[in-house]
């Protein structure tokens, strides 16, 4: 098994303190707390991404982001086809809907993670937002609008078998906030042979009657 | 629409309910005793103590949410009804945190296992932190007197094909199982205890001890945190606590202070002993914090011949403790051997993994089974838990690292998992862990877990269970408070939640906390009537 902190030939090491890089949570001390200012210098975009007009979110420019970047939702709409495989559907149109609406739950539930763990994720972003921590801890060349699905993929694997915990961790985090907000999601039970809660109770129950 | 429940009349009819959300201003009120936690601690002492013709004042950090709210959504009650929205973990992210924040705290969520302390757990006590008083036939009638009030008994109905499974596959191996004593009345066994019982059968706090508080004049503040208790000389002299805005989460600029004679903490075994952290109380030989338990969980999930529809029916009814006590209270670490629900969200949390595979693996959820083990800490030289501290915004933490005796016991776990389910019938069996395969027979399984990397985030590990942390005992030196939940150094102060448990159960704990919440509630209100 390749250590994905082995750096590509010709580069020198960025510094980083691996031993508190192991020791800590999603992103953690790691060298993290630096990443999001150098982030914010070197053009990523580190603010809330707000209201997308309806051509970027090709879907509702009703939502309202409150803490994914427009950088960050590049990132999801290129791992969200790695993470939900053939669950998305397969027609151009439909799948790019399934994949924003499924980003804008990301950020709805991320909305009530609460300040910790936004900070944990804010640094997990933006160290796969960063051009050189891109590079040399997710070991992806281009971009993210820029990177296959098969180049995604082969990322997520190599972040769930390597014997580094913190990259275990990153794994899970992605993978576990995507699936979570794509199978439980009303339209996509059925993907997962769940027909929702009995129809019965729900016709005997005072919650769902209309007013 | 017309809501006939218990907290809607009673909101009609005047209770003295305050939505932090709604506040303008600072503002300063008193009572008797000021109460932080609407859980399955703080409901009781509250229901007790207005009852005994105390003045007493809730506060609750989460919402109050009840059946209008509960329309069996995973998505909606996760993000609403659970701390950090269901994200919680501990300090490394290695083990996730289940936990209630709302009004009713865990009971609003719990999976309605109601079991006394197992008498071994009572007797450790005894023997280990000096606690004679708590001998097993002296807390027989608070459980039966809890067990009562929180309508618990054996489930009479057949359990569900989940749960059943877990029944067949003891049975063929020999290994012993019971039906679940739940807190039900009137259930209808439709499998949504998780997300907010949508039907008020559930008899946590919410449906009990908090309507009974609310009805002898008790005050609830809900959405208002309790950031810290202040010392004058030796007492406590109030609580300063902040209202939160309508999402529960941002935090306002209006503060409350809230000032009593008596002030009892039960903000859980996370937040109780954050917010004695927080203000800095007296704890002389640095206990607070420490010692914190968990019940580490880790899972095995089957795929059967037969639709299991894991979605539905009561969600926990068989359990197995073949395991737990086997070795010894303080012997190898022991596992209590239930089932957990797998509704679509909780699954594709649960059962780790990603593309194609992921696809099939949540597509076959209706012939999914799921078996997991509670492992019990804390009884032994190598299993001296976790501690809580605060982060640099105050708020608290959990770093729990996982020994080498845990990691035995949850190897051991694996096994005995993996064995029921063929037993029981299971085509595949998959352990919750990276390295994980699908496996089609018991030996494949078995020669699997022998290579297994026992690590923190390989193995998936999960807590519902929160316990110590201001542990109780009758040496000041090794405890935080007494055995009746007294604080040992501030005479004004008694901790009513399971944070006060020297160890970890051995069992679901809600019943453990009502039991002695009562207990020393009774006695509180004795005290302070004097």
């Amino acid at each position: 098994m390749t250590d994905p902190l082995t750096l590509p030939e010709g580069q020198d090491s960025i510094s980083l303190d691996r031993r508190s890089f192991l020791r800590t949570g999603l992103g953690g001390a790691l060298f993290l707390g630096t990443i999001s200012v150098t982030a914010g210098l070197s053009g990523c975009a580190t603010s809330p991404a707000g209201r997308l007009g309806a051509v970027e979110t090709r879907m509702d420019a009703r939502y309202k982001f409150q803490f994914l970047t427009a950088d960050d939702i590049k990132l999801f709409e290129a791992l969200l086809p790695a993470i939900l495989g053939s669950a998305l559907p397969e027609p151009a149109n439909a799948r790019r809907m399934v994949i924003a609406s499924t980003v804008e739950r990301i950020d709805a539930g991320i909305q009530k993670f609460g300040p910790a763990n936004q900070k944990e994720l804010r640094q997990l972003f933006d160290l796969l937002n960063l051009g050189v921590t891109r590079v040399t801890i997710a070991r992806l060349w281009s971009p993210w609008p820029n990177v296959t699905t098969k180049q995604a993929n082969g990322f997520l694997e190599r972040w769930r078998s390597s014997s580094i915990g913190l990259f275990n961790n990153g794994y899970m985090a992605l993978t576990k906030i995507s699936n979570v907000a794509f199978y439980g999601y009303q339209e996509n039970w059925h993907l997962s042979g769940y027909p929702g809660p009995p129809e019965w109770a729900v016709q005997a129950l005072p919650q769902f009657r209309k007013a | 629409m017309s809501f006939n429940d218990r907290i809607a009349q009673g909101l009609e009819s005047g209770w003295n309910v305050i939505d932090g959300a709604t506040l303008t201003e600072n503002h300063t009120a008193e009572a008797d005793v000021v109460i932080v936690g609407t859980g399955a601690g703080g409901g009781t002492t509250a229901e007790i103590l207005a009852k005994s013709g105390l003045s007493v004042i809730l506060v609750e950090e989460g919402r109050l949410y009840y059946q209008k709210d509960f329309k069996m959504d995973e998505l909606t009650s996760y993000a609403n009804l659970y701390q950090e929205g269901m994200s919680r973990t501990t300090k490394d992210g290695a083990i996730a945190i289940l936990q209630g924040r709302c009004v009713g705290g865990s009971t609003t969520v719990n999976w309605t296992s109601s079991f006394r302390t197992p008498d071994a757990t009572l007797s450790y006590w005894v023997k280990q932190f000096g606690l004679e008083a708590l001998s097993p036939q002296a807390m027989a009638p608070w459980f039966e007197g809890r067990e009562a009030r929180h309508s618990m008994s054996p489930w009479e109905m057949a359990p569900n094909l989940n749960n059943d499974i877990l029944r067949q596959g003891c049975e063929k191996l020999g290994f012993s199982w019971q039906v679940i004593p739940r807190n039900v009345k009137g259930c209808w066994n439709l499998g949504y205890c998780g997300v907010g019982c949508p039907t008020n059968a559930k008899q946590g706090a919410l449906m009990t001890t908090i309507p009974g508080a609310l009805d002898n004049n008790a005050t609830l503040y809900h959405g208002l945190r309790a950031e810290r208790l202040v010392m004058k000389q030796d007492k406590i002299d109030a609580l300063q606590a902040i209202a939160m805005a309508s999402d529960g989460i941002t935090p306002t600029n209006i503060t409350v202070t809230l000032k009593a004679k008596h002030f009892v903490v039960a903000a859980s075994a996370i937040g109780s002993p954050g917010l004695l952290l927080r203000s800095k109380l007296p704890d002389p030989y640095e206990r607070l914090g420490k010692r914190s338990f968990i019940h580490p969980v880790n899972a095995s999930v089957a795929q059967m011949p037969k639709l299991v529809d894991p979605f539905y029916g009561a969600p926990q009814s068989v359990y197995s403790d073949e395991f737990n006590f086997r070795d010894g209270v303080d012997g190898d670490a022991g596992y209590k051997l239930e089932v957990p629900p797998l509704h679509p969200a909780m699954s594709a949390g649960v059962v780790p993994g990603h593309g194609d595979e992921q696809t099939k693996n949540l597509a076959s959820l209706p012939w999914m089974q799921s078996v997991i083990a509670l492992v019990r800490d804390g009884f032994h030289e190598n299993s001296t838990g976790g501690t809580v501290s605060l982060r640099d915004d105050g708020s608290p933490m959990l770093d729990y690292p996982i020994s080498d005796y845990l990691w035995k016991g949850l190897r051991n776990a694996f096994y005995t998992m993996a064995e029921i389910q063929f037993a029981a019938g299971a085509k595949k069996v998959r352990l919750m862990h990276l390295d994980s395969d699908w496996y089609s027979s018991w030996a494949d399984a078995k020669a699997a877990i022998d290579g297994f990397s026992m690590k923190p985030h390989r193995v998936r590990l999960f807590t519902a269970h929160q316990m110590g942390g201001c542990g109780m005992g009758s040496n000041p030196e090794e405890s935080v408070v007494n055995g009746f939940g007294e604080h040992h150094q501030v005479s004004n102060l008694s901790v009513h939640d399971a944070s006060i448990f020297p160890t970890s159960i051995g069992a679901n704990p809600q019943l453990s906390v009502y039991a002695l919440a009562a207990r020393n509630s009774t006695r509180l209100a004795q005290r302070l009537k004097a």
